[in-house]
C-alpha cells in the first residue's frame, strides 16, 4: 500500500496543528460558528444528535493492521469502544469530544491517517473496487490512479469551496463494485481500439433527493491526462454549479440543466488550456504510484494445498462460509475473505475495538498486513492462502464476523438513521433488526440467491436505497416512521434506479412487505433466476398487486 | 479595512466605488478607482477620461469571458467572495493567472484567516480583510501548511514535477 514520504507526513502533521488552532479559536469565541462549521466539516467533524461525529478517511478503502490497531485504540480512548464503516469506505466515530478531536487527529497522523475532506463541499475520499489488484479479468489495478487522485485533491486550494460535496470512484474491471455510475465522476479503466488503456469518464451521477445515473462525457481519456481532465471538470463545475439552492447544487443538476453535450463542450474547451500542461501525468509518476500496489510475494507452494478440500467436506459450517464469504483470487492457492460486519441484530458496518484488533491480527498473520473496507460496509482480507482459510474462519467466527450472509438479504447497507444522525427522518436500525429476525433461516436466504437490500433513514440516501434490489426509505409522516419501498435498482455495471412499489408501509409492516415481495419473486422465478432478473423480466405490476392486496 | 499585500499590512491607495456609491456620485472622485465590472463595461468613455488608474471588481455572476478578454487593461482586479461558501473566486483567480494577468489581484468580501492560504495559492496577492475579522495572527497563516501536492499560481508544477 501507499507509504507516506516526508511531504505526506509533513502535510498531515501541519494539518493537525492547523485544525488544533481552528478548534482553539472556535472554543475561544474568535471564530464564528458558520465559519468553523465549514472548516470542521472539511475535516470530517459533524455535530450530530448525541455528540460530534468524526469521519476518518480510508483512501480507496485500503489500510493496514497498524492503522486498524490505532482505530481500535481511538475507539477505546476517545469513544465508546466501537466505530462504524460507511459506504464511502471511511470509518466514523460517534462519541468524540470536540476538544479532543485535535488529539485524535494527532494520533491518526502517527499512522499516516487523517480526516481531511471526509465531509464538506470539497472532493471527498475516492473509492474503488475492494477486490482491486486480485482479479484475473482486471485491465489494470485502479488503486495507483486513486492515489494520484488523492494527492491532487487533498487540500486543493481551488476546489475547497465547491457548490456541494464531490465524489469520485474508479474501477479497473468489467464489474462495478464501486457504484461508479452514481458518483459525481465515475472513472472506468477501458481499452480502446488501439489496445491502449485509458479512462471512460462519466459525470453527474448521484443519489440523494434527485437520483441520477452518470453520463459518459468522454469514452476514452488517455491515462496521462487524468488530472488535467478532472481539473477541467471541477473548474467548470465550480464556476457554473448552482449556489442558490443546496439541493440543486450537485454537478448532476448542472449536467442535466446544460445537457450532456453542452457540459462536455465546456469541459473540453477548458481542457484545451490544460492538456499537455503541467498536470499531465509523467510515466515516472504513474510508475511511482504503481510501485506501491505491486502484487505481494505470494507463496508459490500455496497452489499445492490439499487440506482445504478435506476441511470443506468435514465441516458444513465452514463450507457454507467459504461459499458465501470468500472470493476467487487470480493467484492460485489464494482466496479473498469477506469479513461480515452484518452480524445478527447489530448495526450494519459497526465494529468494536476488540473486533478491530482481531482483524488487525488476522490481516497481519494471514493477509500481508492489509485490510480493505467495502462500499457495502464489510471488510476484506484480500490475500489469504487457501490452507489458512479454516483458521481465519474460526477466528472470525469467534469474533462474530463470520456470519455467512454476504450477498444475501441480510447483508444490508444501512445508514445509522434517526438513532444517530441529525438529518434522518426515520429509524433504520430497528427495521434492520426486524428484517434480520424475520429472515433468520439461512437455507431460505441461500435459496433466494443474492439480493441486496439498502436502507436510508432520509432522502439524502446515505444507505443508497435507490440502487438496491429492494430499497427502503424511511419517511416521517406526522411524527410516525413510514417506509417507502423501491424495487429493481442496481449500482453495478447495469446501474439503474429502483421504482417505487406503492404507498409507504408502517414500521411494523416492513419485513412482512418484503416477505410478500419475495413470495411474488419465488412464484415467478425461472430456475435459479436472480431476484433482479425476475424484476426486470416481469416488471412492477405483479409485485404491486400482491403486496397491497395482502397487506391491506 | 486592513489590506495585506505580499503578506504585509499596507495603506490602501485605491478607492472602491460600490454600485450604491456610484448611483449617488455625480462625478467620479479623484484618485485610483475600483469600479464594478458591469459599471466599467457601461461607462468606458467616462472612465477613459478619468485621470487616475481604474481597476474593476468582479464576482462569479459577472461576464467572465469579457473579463478574461479585457483583463490586461486593468492594473487591478478585485475578485469578490460574496459569502463564505461561494468559492468561484478561486477559479476566477486561477483563470486570470493562467492568462498571465500581471496586476494586483485582490480578494475582497468574505476574506478571512482560514482562506488566505488557499487564496494566495490561487494567485491573489492582495487581501482586503474586514476590520472585525482581522488579527495579527492572519500574517502567520500563509505558512501553516508548508507542503503542497498541487501546483499553484506561483509555481504551476504539481509535486511530481518538482
Amino acid at each position: 500500500m501507499y507509504q507516506y514520504n516526508e511531504v505526506d507526513q509533513t502535510l498531515v502533521n501541519e494539518r493537525v496543528e492547523q485544525f488544533r488552532d481552528q478548534t482553539r479559536r472556535f472554543l475561544a469565541g474568535e471564530l464564528p460558528e458558520d465559519e468553523f462549521l465549514a472548516l470542521r466539516l472539511m475535516n470530517g467533524l459533524y455535530v450530530q444528535r448525541h455528540a460530534p461525529m468524526l469521519r476518518v478517511a480510508i483512501p480507496y478503502g485500503l489500510f493496514s493492521s497498524e492503522q486498524m490497531r490505532k482505530l481500535a485504540h481511538i475507539s477505546r480512548k476517545y469513544d465508546k469502544g466501537y466505530g462504524h464503516f460507511t459506504t464511502r469506505t471511511n470509518i466514523q466515530f460517534n462519541w468524540p469530544k470536540l476538544e479532543e478531536v485535535p488529539d485524535i487527529l494527532a494520533e491518526l497522523a502517527q499512522v499516516q491517517m487523517h480526516a481531511i475532506q471526509t465531509s464538506g463541499n470539497c472532493i471527498r475520499n475516492t473509492t474503488t473496487d475492494p477486490f482491486s489488484g486480485i482479479l484475473s479479468n482486471e485491465l489494470e489495478d485502479p488503486r495507483p490512479y486513486c492515489e494520484i487522485i488523492r494527492q491532487w485533491s487533498t487540500l486543493h486550494p481551488e476546489f475547497a469551496y465547491l457548490p456541494r460535496k464531490f465524489k469520485i470512484a474508479v474501477t479497473g474491471a468489467p464489474e462495478d463494485r464501486a457504484a461508479s455510475q452514481v458518483h459525481d465522476i465515475g472513472l472506468h479503466l477501458v481499452k480502446n481500439a488501439e489496445g491502449e488503456i485509458g479512462f471512460e469518464v462519466l459525470v453527474g451521477g448521484g443519489l440523494g433527493r434527485t437520483p441520477v445515473i452518470g453520463k459518459v462525457v468522454r469514452e476514452f481519456l488517455p491515462k496521462q491526462h487524468l488530472l488535467s481532465y478532472l481539473d477541467a471538470i471541477l473548474r467548470v463545475y465550480n464556476l457554473n454549479g448552482r449556489r442558490d439552492n443546496k439541493y440543486k447544487a450537485r454537478i448532476k443538476i448542472l449536467v442535466n440543466a446544460l445537457g450532456v453535450e453542452e457540459f462536455t463542450r465546456l469541459v473540453e474547451a477548458e481542457w484545451e488550456f490544460l492538456r499537455d500542461g503541467e498536470l499531465t501525468l509523467t510515466d515516472a509518476e504513474i510508475e511511482r504510484a504503481k510501485s506501491f500496489f505491486k502484487p505481494f510475494d505470494y507463496d508459490p507452494k500455496a497452489a499445492e494445498d490439499k487440506t482445504l478440500a478435506d476441511k470443506l467436506s468435514a465441516d458444513q459450517s465452514f463450507a457454507t462460509w467459504y461459499e458465501k464469504n470468500t472470493r476467487e483470487h487470480k493467484v492460485e492457492g489464494y482466496r479473498a475473505v469477506i469479513v461480515s460486519l452484518k452480524p445478527y441484530l447489530k448495526p450494519a458496518g459497526d465494529i468494536t475495538d476488540v473486533q478491530m484488533d482481531l482483524i488487525a491480527d488476522l490481516a497481519e498473520q494471514y493477509s500481508f498486513g492489509e485490510i480493505r473496507s467495502t462500499h457495502d460496509q464489510n471488510l476484506v482480507l484480500a490475500d489469504v492462502k487457501k490452507s489458512d482459510l479454516f483458521a481465519v474462519w474460526q477466528a472470525l467466527d469467534g469474533g462474530n464476523m463470520a456470519r455467512p450472509n454476504i450477498g444475501t438479504l441480510t447483508d444490508m447497507i444501512v445508514c445509522p438513521g434517526f438513532d444517530f444522525c441529525a438529518l434522518a427522518n426515520a429509524r433504520t436500525l430497528n427495521i434492520a433488526d426486524q428484517i434480520n429476525e424475520k429472515f433468520d433461516d439461512l437455507d431460505y436466504l441461500y435459496e433466494l440467491g443474492d439480493i441486496n437490500v439498502n436502507m436510508s433513514g432520509c432522502i439524502n440516501a446515505c444507505g443508497h436505497h435507490h440502487v438496491a434490489d429492494i430499497g427502503i426509505l424511511g419517511v416521517d409522516k406526522k411524527g410516525e416512521d413510514w417506509y417507502q419501498i423501491t424495487l429493481g435498482g442496481s449500482s453495478r455495471e447495469d446501474a439503474r434506479l429502483g421504482k417505487i412499489l406503492g404507498k409507504a408501509v408502517a414500521a411494523d409492516e416492513v419485513a412482512n412487505t418484503i416477505e410478500s415481495i419475495l413470495g411474488v419473486f419465488v412464484e415467478h422465478r425461472l430456475d435459479n433466476e436472480l431476484f433482479r432478473d425476475t424484476v426486470q423480466r416481469i416488471g412492477m405490476d405483479p409485485f404491486k398487486e400482491n403486496v397491497y392486496a395482502v397487506a391491506h | 479595512m486592513p489590506l495585506l499585500i505580499n503578506q504585509q499590512i499596507v495603506e490602501d491607495n485605491w478607492i472602491t466605488l460600490s454600485p450604491e456609491r456610484l448611483e449617488e456620485t455625480a462625478e467620479l472622485p479623484q484618485g485610483d478607482l475600483i469600479v464594478p465590472f458591469t459599471y466599467f463595461l457601461e461607462n468606458q468613455a467616462v472612465l477613459d477620461a478619468h485621470e487616475g488608474q481604474v481597476g474593476v471588481q468582479v464576482n462569479g455572476d459577472d461576464n467572465l469571458a469579457e473579463l478574461y478578454r479585457l483583463h490586461q487593461a486593468f492594473p487591478l482586479v478585485a475578485v469578490e467572495f460574496p459569502v463564505l461558501r461561494d468559492g468561484r473566486g478561486f477559479s476566477i483567480a486561477m483563470q486570470l493567472v493562467r492568462q498571465k494577468f500581471q496586476g494586483q489581484l485582490r480578494a475582497v468580501g468574505d476574506v478571512a484567516h482560514d482562506r488566505l492560504g488557499y487564496m494566495e495559492r490561487c494567485g491573489f496577492n492582495a487581501f482586503q480583510i474586514p476590520e472585525e475579522r482581522f488579527s495579527q495572527e492572519d500574517l502567520a497563516v500563509f505558512n501553516e501548511i508548508s507542503v503542497h501536492y498541487q501546483g499553484a499560481a506561483e509555481d504551476p508544477r504539481p509535486l511530481f514535477r518538482r
